[in-house]
């Protein structure tokens, strides 16, 4: 039997289901309150604690395993997985915002997140000490070409001396208000909690088909092998409903993480997003408005030929940030170097307040309680 | 039989033979070879009903459905169906080896309830569910069995009394999927003598064919037990 061309009804009814689907997307995006992360990078020492704590808390067993729902990664560098941001997904915003077109993204592969790696443990413990060297294979055992963060310095390569500059990028997912991954989801599985914007893939409907992941332009989806279902950063959910702060933002030992809700005008959050506007999202140019934000680094100045200090120049190109942060960046470092002056000159400075965060259960809005009550 | 002799029209119907499980579960068992053959055609799932306006905005109907007919053969013993299924595709894609690679499948498709209207283009309805039987290369020859109503809401029930055999060879993949009359799960229920709708879908993973991306028969045939 030949197969049918569509009739006229078909037609109707295909641009009803449209407008079905469509009002779907819409009510799983649809939140009363937004969670929120700042994440300070003048202050990252790249220790992974933060990747440490979420994956003791989150990824250790179960199909898990090879999962760092929390990253830090050397910048400038490829991240992970590896050169993640030419990977596509993401929108095209048009029409000051009213509009977003989804666009094509590509699936990585599981090396270039960095494999789950296997060491020769067992070979030195049986052999005489020097005998064998300590080696990590992937999971196909071959020999690990990329990890989760395999940049480690590589970053000040290629950069004149004394020049040289880095810093460290952690990223989890960002909960963003447009989560393409929402929208790209076939089944509906994936959705913003109405209470606190967290965004949830439902493991009894999604059924693995990694259209999240070719959507998600930040790539911070792991698919995971055992259960055949995509899984993410959960922004500590479980925690958040006991008033617990996040994993990764309570282990941080440098305070670079500050949580709350973005709508609360007391809040770090507000205050570094909303008012002083130091706080920006990574890669605003994906269209998909994250919910994590970066106060971006400041570098000593460069040092010119005859190695004096060139107060002018910043040694981290303001090309580099902008590419990282969008144009706002400038705007943000201006006033990050204003209100450092200011307290220098013995004003005080709220911003700095903020960010220095003597007071490290203000860094955390609500969730200030002890993980105790969590057990 | 010989593939231009293939007949595409007429009702699908299941013959009763007296053979056990075990028999008709081997691909190269004489009852097959005897069988009567019926060829279903299969077209791309219109991208207007795809469910995601990531999907829709990014693939081009004509990439889709790389399968165009799935060839159907159906015997019953008296307690148990039995399904072979022949489709051609170039490559096996066997298992989800890593994150960009996606395995082949084959899925028959029944509405549950027989005296109404279902819609085979949208898998049923809230009040007219369908029943869909679903291999996958990766399943270990343990098909899901799968309750919609609707696009997007198909749900493997928690057990499956589904089983199958299948092998790929010479550019063509061959599955025999088996199941008894009367199961425990939620399920379309069999009898000899009874009249049912049947549809198929197919996923070639080569080419990236998952969920609602895959070929199906946009028309119920009909199909009778004997």
């Amino acid at each position: 039997m030949p197969v049918l061309e569509p009739t006229a009804e078909d037609k109707q009814r295909e641009e009803e289901l449209a407008k079905e689907f469509l009002a779907i997307k819409d009510e799983l995006r649809r939140t009363k309150r937004q969670l929120a992360m700042v994440m300070d990078l003048n202050k990252c020492i790249g220790c992974q604690l933060c990747s440490m704590a979420c994956k003791n808390t989150w990824t250790k067993k179960e199909g898990r395993e090879y999962m760092w729902w929390n990253t830090v990664n050397t910048m400038p560098g490829k991240g992970t997985p590896k050169d993640f941001e030419k990977m596509g997904g993401g929108y095209k915003v048009l029409f000051e915002g009213r509009v977003r077109e989804p666009i094509l993204g590509q699936l990585p592969t599981r090396k270039e997140f960095g494999d789950l790696w296997k060491f020769n443990h067992e070979e030195i413990v049986k052999t005489k000490w020097g005998e064998v060297v300590l080696r990590a294979k992937n999971s196909d055992g071959t020999t690990p070409e990329w990890s989760m963060n395999w940049d480690e310095d590589q970053g000040a390569t290629g950069i004149s001396y004394p020049n040289s500059y880095f810093f460290y990028l952690p990223r989890i997912c960002n909960h963003c208000t447009y989560p393409p991954c929402i929208d790209a989801c076939p089944r509906h599985a994936i959705y913003k909690r109405e209470e606190d914007g967290v965004v949830l893939i439902d493991q009894d409907r999604c059924k693995g088909y990694r259209f999240c992941l070719e959507a998600c332009p930040y790539k911070k989806i792991y698919f995971n092998f055992e259960t055949l279902t995509s899984q993410k950063c959960i922004f500590c959910y479980p925690r958040i409903e006991k008033g617990v702060t996040t994993a990764c933002s309570r282990q941080c030992t440098g305070r670079v993480r500050f949580v709350d809700y973005l709508d609360n005008e007391q809040g770090p959050i507000y205050k570094l997003v909303k008012k002083w506007k130091v706080a920006l999202p990574l890669f605003p140019q994906f269209g998909t408005e994250p919910n994590v934000f970066y106060v971006p680094p400041l570098a000593p100045p460069r040092l010119d030929d005859s190695g004096k200090i060139d107060p002018s120049k910043s040694r981290i190109p303001l090309k580099y940030l902008v590419y990282l942060f969008g144009p706002e960046v400038e705007q943000s470092l201006k006033v990050l170097q204003q209100e450092m002056q200011r307290t220098r000159d013995g004003e005080k400075s709220e911003l700095m307040e903020i960010l220095i965060a003597k007071r490290w259960n203000e860094m955390f809005g609500p969730f200030t309680k002890d993980p105790i009550v969590t057990a | 039989m010989a593939e231009n002799a293939t007949t595409t029209v007429e009702k699908i119907v299941a013959e009763r033979v007296s053979a056990s499980r075990e028999e008709l579960l081997k691909l190269d068992s004489p009852v097959w070879a005897s069988a009567k053959e019926y060829a279903l055609d299969t077209a791309a799932t219109p991208l207007a009903n795809q469910p995601s306006p990531y999907i829709k905005a990014t693939r081009e109907e004509k990439d889709i459905g790389k399968i165009t007919r799935v060839n159907i053969k159906s015997v019953h013993n008296g307690k148990e169906i039995f399904f072979y299924l022949k489709w051609k595709t170039p490559e096996a894609n066997l298992s989800i080896g890593d994150l960009s690679t996606f395995p082949d499948g084959v899925s028959l498709l029944f509405p549950m309830k027989d005296d109404v209207d279902t819609p085979i283009k949208e898998m049923g309805t809230q009040d007219a569910p369908t029943n869909s039987w679903y291999w996958r290369a990766d399943f270990d020859n343990k098909p899901k069995n799968q309750i919609a109503q609707g696009l997007s809401t198909s749900l493997y029930t928690e057990n499956s009394s589904i089983i199958a055999n299948s092998e790929w060879k010479n550019g063509e993949w061959k599955v025999v999927m088996a199941r008894a009359f009367e199961v425990p799960e939620e399920a379309i229920k069999l009898a000899a003598g009874k009249k049912k709708s049947i549809g198929i879908a197919a996923w070639e993973g080569s080419a990236g064919e998952r969920g609602g991306v895959k070929a199906f028969s946009k028309e119920w045939r009909d199909f009778v037990l004997a």
